[in-house]
């Protein structure tokens, strides 16, 4: 559905993104993972036409970016419907933009999306959940193949972050591909295919599950200590680990295959005072993140 | 605490450095045009004259006019012509000296000499009067003395001959006919910039561009879309300011209402183009206010409205020219004071629709879909 080749975008003189590939299959939940300033908005506003790649291509729905505008929508990152007009005004507009008239469709979308209290509300006054819908309702008003979310989480609390994941369920289910940017790890595990891009360079691609082999042959351990920068360094300095990552009480050390577990439960155990015992898990998708981000900016 | 916001203000403009330019440059540029440019007295204002005498006296006269600048004069067939001239735009003032001049001068008969001015214009008419004395001076009328000042029972008249002034369209020197036609011009360039200089802007800074460049619509859909309500509003404006003109401060009808709201849309156009490419050269809506003043403060100035073309310097007056406004000023008083035919005024119509044509390419040029 959406096939971009070896996109490449510089600004001043700097390349943001670089040689990227993506191939998105119909109706699949597809998420761009990685930090900030890797380079997503971009890479979607080149995938949008918003703006022009200096190389590479992009084909959505077997036709070029802008023959296909009638099969995509898109839903920014920032707020960029009309303040000063109502909901359904907003929702009208951009219907007209594509031709849609159909005001049965358009009352169905407000209702489906909960926002029938506010249809007469100045769209500027919605709470930060609403105007994520209302953004949404507006890039859905044409009934698009193809739907463009960039970040539409952030800043979003978890229960209305649910409720809008619940629906890009839906959407998919009904034959719609669902292209996603976003920062968030549970946001990512969410998706049915990942690519991951850190400093404009895609780093893995796959299932989340299997993104989680990007880091190659490494293990993880945890144990449940509280954060003190002496131990992270004093872990930091053993041979062959990759990363270090605290979550509240709980540590994770993720190192190479070849490290001796013994070696590093002595060296903590020195810092710490007393002796640690070192327990063995499976890397999740947070530390495969890390890792990798730290990886792109070494 | 205040500190504080002083200097987070600083450095918000110091990363501006567009408006900072702006804030620089606009006033040093200004200062300086108007320094060079603004004087109250005209040089080399085309006189249309007529001599019928064609005599050495009528020849010292036009010399006198002629030598100090402040005219630059040529010839036409009929009294009727001078008029014409005028009314045409092609002269600002006129001489008609009559065939009996010379015999009359000779016979210390204090002949007339007529000059016509165009009363259209504000400081116009006081420099001409004051400079047309020149014709008047010692220099050129020491030769025209020519009876015996000892004699007996002569009677010298003070002055050899008369200078009758007549103000030509607006005879009583109204202050109203002078500015109002222009006061019109100048608002609606202001709503008109300020209206639509902001308008892209606008959008760019409130995210809802990028929203818009996703759909299908095109460039051109889009600037006509985004232009015809300005269009419409501003030429409702035009005519409530007009209405308010002819109400209360006694502004005379056109000469025809057709070519009058001929002007008032290829204006309103000129000036709402303009202000779409503010709005698409500018990053900000402060910046795109600056640069709406920095092309108002000007036109206001240099384009004849309140001081006479004439009288700024001509590598200056380029600017003049430059400024839509000018052919608006020209073509409001020939319409509403001067009774001006529409062959006359063509090239200022012209004028104008080039600028549109100007303006909307080079708005759509700018215009890129891409961010």
């Amino acid at each position: 559905m959406i096939e971009a080749e070896k996109l490449v975008k510089s600004f001043k003189g700097v390349r943001r993104v670089d040689e990227v590939s993506l191939h998105v299959k119909k109706g699949e939940i597809f998420g761009l993972l990685g930090p900030n300033a890797a380079g997503k908005t971009t890479v979607i506003r080149m995938l949008c036409g918003i703006m022009e790649a200096d190389n590479g291509s992009v084909r959505i729905n077997n036709t070029s970016v802008q023959n296909a505008k009638k099969d995509f929508g898109y839903v920014a990152q920032y707020f960029g419907q009309y303040a000063e007009l109502t909901v359904f005004e907003n929702l009208k507009f951009y219907a007209e933009m594509y031709g849609v008239r159909d005001e049965k469709r358009l009352e169905a979308l407000i209702e489906r999306y909960q926002l029938s209290a506010f249809r007469d509300s100045e769209a500027g006054a919605l709470s930060g959940g609403y105007k994520r819908r209302l953004a949404l309702v507006c890039a859905l008003a044409h009934d698009p193949k193809v739907l463009f979310l960039d970040e539409p989480t952030a800043g979003i609390d978890p229960v209305t972050r649910k409720l809008l994941w619940d629906d890009f369920y839906a959407l998919s289910a009904e034959g719609k591909t669902l292209f996603v940017t976003t920062h968030y790890m549970e946001e990512a595990a969410r998706c049915h295919q990942l690519a991951f891009i850190a400093e404009g360079k895609m780093i893995a691609q796959g299932t989340p599950s299997s993104i989680k082999s990007a880091l190659g042959d490494v293990l993880v351990y945890s144990v449940k200590i509280s954060y003190t920068p002496e131990m992270t360094k004093a872990i930091d300095g053993v041979d062959g680990v990759v990363l270090t990552n605290q979550f509240g009480d709980d540590l994770h050390i993720v190192t190479e295959k070849q490290v001796d577990k013994r070696v590093l439960e002595e060296v903590m155990g020195s810092v710490y005072g007393e002796e640690i015992t070192l327990s063995e898990s499976e890397p999740d998708l947070e530390d495969v993140f890390i890792a990798l981000t730290q990886g792109g900016r070494k | 605490m205040i500190m504080a916001i002083v200097k987070k203000e600083l450095l918000q403009l110091r990363r501006d450095p567009r408006l900072m330019g702006l804030i620089i440059v606009m006033p040093l540029v200004l200062m300086i045009l108007f320094a060079v440019a603004l004087k109250l007295e005209p040089n080399n204002v085309k006189m249309a004259y007529l001599d019928e005498d064609r005599s050495f006296f009528s020849d010292l006269i036009k010399t006198g006019l002629w030598s100090d600048g402040y005219f630059e004069m040529y010839e036409v067939k009929t009294e009727a012509d001078i008029i014409e001239e005028i009314r045409s735009g092609r002269a600002k003032s006129g001489m008609h000296i009559s065939k009996d001049f010379s015999a009359l001068l000779t016979e210390n008969q204090q002949p007339h000499i007529t000059l016509y001015v165009d009363g259209t214009m504000p400081s116009l008419t006081t420099a001409m009067k004051y400079n047309s004395s020149a014709a008047t001076d010692e220099g050129v009328t020491n030769d025209m003395y020519f009876l015996d000042e000892d004699a007996p029972n002569t009677v010298i008249a003070e002055a050899p001959f008369v200078m009758d002034t007549e103000i030509l369209f607006n005879p009583d020197e109204k202050e109203t006919w002078f500015f109002l036609p222009g006061v019109i011009g100048v608002l609606i360039m202001q709503i008109a910039l300020i209206l639509t200089g902001i308008t892209i802007v606008r959008e760019r800074e409130q995210h809802t561009l990028e929203q818009l460049f996703v759909t299908p619509i095109s460039k051109f859909s889009f600037i006509i879309g985004k232009l015809l309500p300005y269009v419409v509003i501003t030429l409702i404006d035009f005519y409530v300011i007009l209405g308010v003109g002819w109400l209360l401060f006694d502004l005379p009808q056109p000469s025809s209402h057709l070519l009058l709201f001929a002007l008032a849309f290829v204006y309103v156009a000129v000036m709402i183009s303009l202000g779409l490419f503010i709005s698409l050269i500018s990053q900000t809506q402060q910046q795109a206010m600056f640069v709406a003043i920095f092309i108002i403060v000007p036109s206001i100035l240099l384009s004849g409205f309140i001081f006479p073309i004439e009288a700024i310097p001509a590598s200056v007056r380029v600017i003049s020219y430059l400024l839509p406004f000018t052919y608006f000023v020209e073509i409001i008083r020939g319409l509403l004071i001067k009774q001006t035919l529409l062959v006359d005024l063509l090239p200022a119509y012209g004028a104008l629709m080039a600028f549109v044509v100007v303006f909307v390419s080079a708005s759509v040029m700018k215009f890129k879909r891409s961010l």
